[in-house]
């Protein structure tokens, strides 16, 4: 690797100041799972690494107004464990417990993970079918972006040179709604999926028919996809097979998968329809659970 | 691989030609070309730079105008560099055919056999096609827009 | 905009194996590249150099993470636990131990990463289920012994420790 300079600042104001110094020269490091491992390969060669860890409050998780917040420096494993999550989003704790292995969610941060903005990515899945938003800071102060307007192409999201996550905040289900994260590993369990799809069901009063419904779908292109049309066709139908078919089948207008190793963009297409039926369903089960627990 | 582009562009072919056979000011068209310079007999050098998220790419190589003929409205661009910091590179041939496409317009037809080499390849060629395609889409409409202005 | 003129040199502080060590190293330096070369602790290895094969396990602060990804200096202040720790007072560790006994090595490259993951999970969890060592395991590779003797080794570790009366925590640098 080249030399670079490196920084540890205290507060995120130091952060920020330590990013405009060096321009786009400079990159956030929180884990560094991603990181180190492109500047290893020559990828990226930073003039300056500003770690944040050492920011106070960055790692919080908490709960206020049913929002889950997450800051930014919170590792995959602090979510995977945290009672807090395990407790009020079961599925976001099982979908950071996908990712790699123990080592790399022990060092892997949500906030560089989302920043990273890898389509195989499986946390950016789930919370895209919670509804979650992208808490931004930057020299203008905090912002938030909806995580469907977050990213832009492969490994490229709406962030502002000089801008950093500092967490992510991700909404509690709500009555009569279920979630359900599902990833494809044919491979090893420590990769990324062949696909993954997420999905956030809420049932009609009467328990019956959708009445709104979340649907994400990854490794399906160059950034992570939110199924609209299958999501369209749900609403206001009662769970058939024909219908989840159906729902699979009008997501596959907007997926454009890149054909790797773990399958064959024709593959990863179909795949994909079959995994969005499956979460559909699961999901659709947690929420009729949901909704008779309420009655 | 082989990337194809075609668009219609309003002028006709004559003007067309014209311009693109003026290397550095076609080259302009490119987006990431940073530097064209004559480098001998049909042969320019020069750099061009694309982004993939946090990854930049530098090329440094040159381009040579293998073939020409007016009459057959047809020319062929060689392009081969590399960006020696990242150790990977690539090599282009481009296949220009020009088209009447009606009055004063003309349909320009880009045919670009593309080689990635070295650690660019690693990419996967899904990846690198996609940001091709997006890269020559640009090129046609900033073509179109500098005859249209 | 600043640019890099010279190589920047870093001193950190690490408390390796319960003994504190100062190191002046370059920024770029990793984790794994800082154990072996400048303290000499030659135990953990390098496999594939993008942290997927395990070969590199060590313990920062108790946890487990791929040395060959982390930079020495985002370990500064911290608590490193190699292979070098874990036995004391001339004993193996129960997981060391064990490995011998139940043949949990061959070949013995994947085996520093392997005895250390091993030791945090017994810490983590002192009496683990055969599915909680294979989900803890996953990912420190064997190219040799085809798994079945080490989770065979880390089972009797576990056993051995609990027979003893004591969790399977050991070697210089204490629990997590």
């Amino acid at each position: 690797m080249i030399p670079f300079e490196y920084r540890t600042p205290r507060t995120l104001d130091q952060a920020l100041a330590h990013l405009r110094e060096f321009g786009e020269d400079a990159r956030p490091l929180a884990g560094g799972t991603a990181l180190v491992l492109m500047m290893r390969q020559r990828l990226i060669r930073p003039a300056c690494l500003v770690n944040i860890r050492g920011v106070a409050g960055l790692d919080r998780i908490e709960h206020a107004n049913g929002t889950v917040e997450i800051g930014a420096c919170a590792t995959h494993r602090d979510v995977e464990t945290s009672a807090l999550v395990r407790a009020r989003l079961p599925v976001l704790a099982d979908t950071y417990h996908h990712v790699g292995t123990i080592r790399i969610r022990n060092v892997a941060t949500v906030g560089g993970g989302l920043a990273h903005a890898d389509p195989n990515q499986d946390a950016p899945v789930t919370l895209l079918a919670l509804g979650a938003r992208v808490r931004v800071r930057g020299p203008q102060g905090e912002r938030q972006v909806a995580l469907d307007d977050f990213f832009t192409d492969y490994y490229q999201t709406s962030l502002a040179a000089g801008e950093l996550v500092a967490g992510v905040s991700v909404p509690v289900l709500g009555p009569r709604t279920g979630a359900a994260f599902l990833k494809f590993l044919p491979r090893t369990a420590d990769d990324y999926g062949t696909v993954t799809a997420a999905a956030s069901v809420t049932l009609d009063a009467a328990g019956e028919r959708c009445e709104a419904a979340r649907i994400a779908l990854g490794c399906v292109g160059t950034t992570p996809v939110r199924a609209a049309a299958a999501e369209d066709l749900l609403r206001g139908q009662r769970l058939t097979d024909d219908l989840l078919r159906a729902a699979g089948d009008a997501a596959n207008g907007g997926l454009d998968p890149i054909g790797d190793h773990r399958g064959s963009a024709a593959y990863k297409r179909e795949m994909a329809a079959v995994f969005l039926g499956r979460a559909v369903r699961a999901a659709w089960a947690r929420a009729r659970a949901s909704a008779a627990d309420t009655r | 691989m082989t990337l194809t582009q075609t668009c219609t562009i309003p002028a006709p072919r004559e003007r067309l030609w014209d311009f693109l056979m003026d290397v550095p000011r076609v080259s302009k068209c490119l987006p990431g070309v940073e530097r064209v310079e004559p480098a001998g007999e049909n042969t320019y050098q020069g750099l061009f730079r694309v982004r993939l998220g946090p990854i930049s790419i530098g090329l440094t190589g040159n381009v040579t105008i293998e073939e020409q003929s007016r009459e057959g409205w047809r020319a062929t661009l060689r392009a081969d560099a590399t960006d020696r910091k990242l150790g990977g590179g690539m090599r282009a041939r481009a296949r220009m055919t020009l088209d009447p496409a009606g009055e004063g317009a003309t349909t320009l037809t880009v045919e670009t056999d593309l080689t990635v080499l070295g650690k660019i390849g690693e990419f996967g060629q899904p990846i690198i096609r996609k940001k091709a395609d997006a890269l020559l889409q640009e090129f046609a409409q900033n073509i179109r827009n500098a005859l249209t202005a | 905009m600043s640019r890099v003129e010279a190589q920047p040199v870093l001193s950190i502080r690490l408390r390796v194996n319960g003994k504190d060590q100062a190191v002046r190293i370059p920024s770029y330096r990793t984790l794994l590249d800082c154990l072996r070369s400048d303290l000499g602790l030659t135990g953990s290895k390098e496999g594939c150099g993008v942290g997927v094969c395990g070969a590199c396990t060590v313990l920062v602060d108790g946890k487990m993470i791929s040395s060959c990804l982390y930079l020495a200096v985002m370990a500064d202040g911290a608590e490193i636990t190699t292979v070098e720790g874990l036995a004391a007072d001339g004993r193996l560790h129960p997981v060391q131990q064990a490995f011998v006994d139940h043949g949990g090595f061959q070949c013995g490259i994947c085996t520093p990463g392997q005895v250390v993951a091993a030791k945090a999970l017994l810490d983590a969890n002192p009496s683990p289920s055969e599915a909680d060592i294979k989900d803890w395991m996953m990912g420190n590779l064997c190219r040799c012994t085809g798994y079945y003797q080490i989770i065979e080794s880390i089972k009797h570790a576990a056993a051995t420790s609990a027979a003893a009366g004591k969790p399977a925590a050991g070697g210089a640098a204490g629990r997590p």
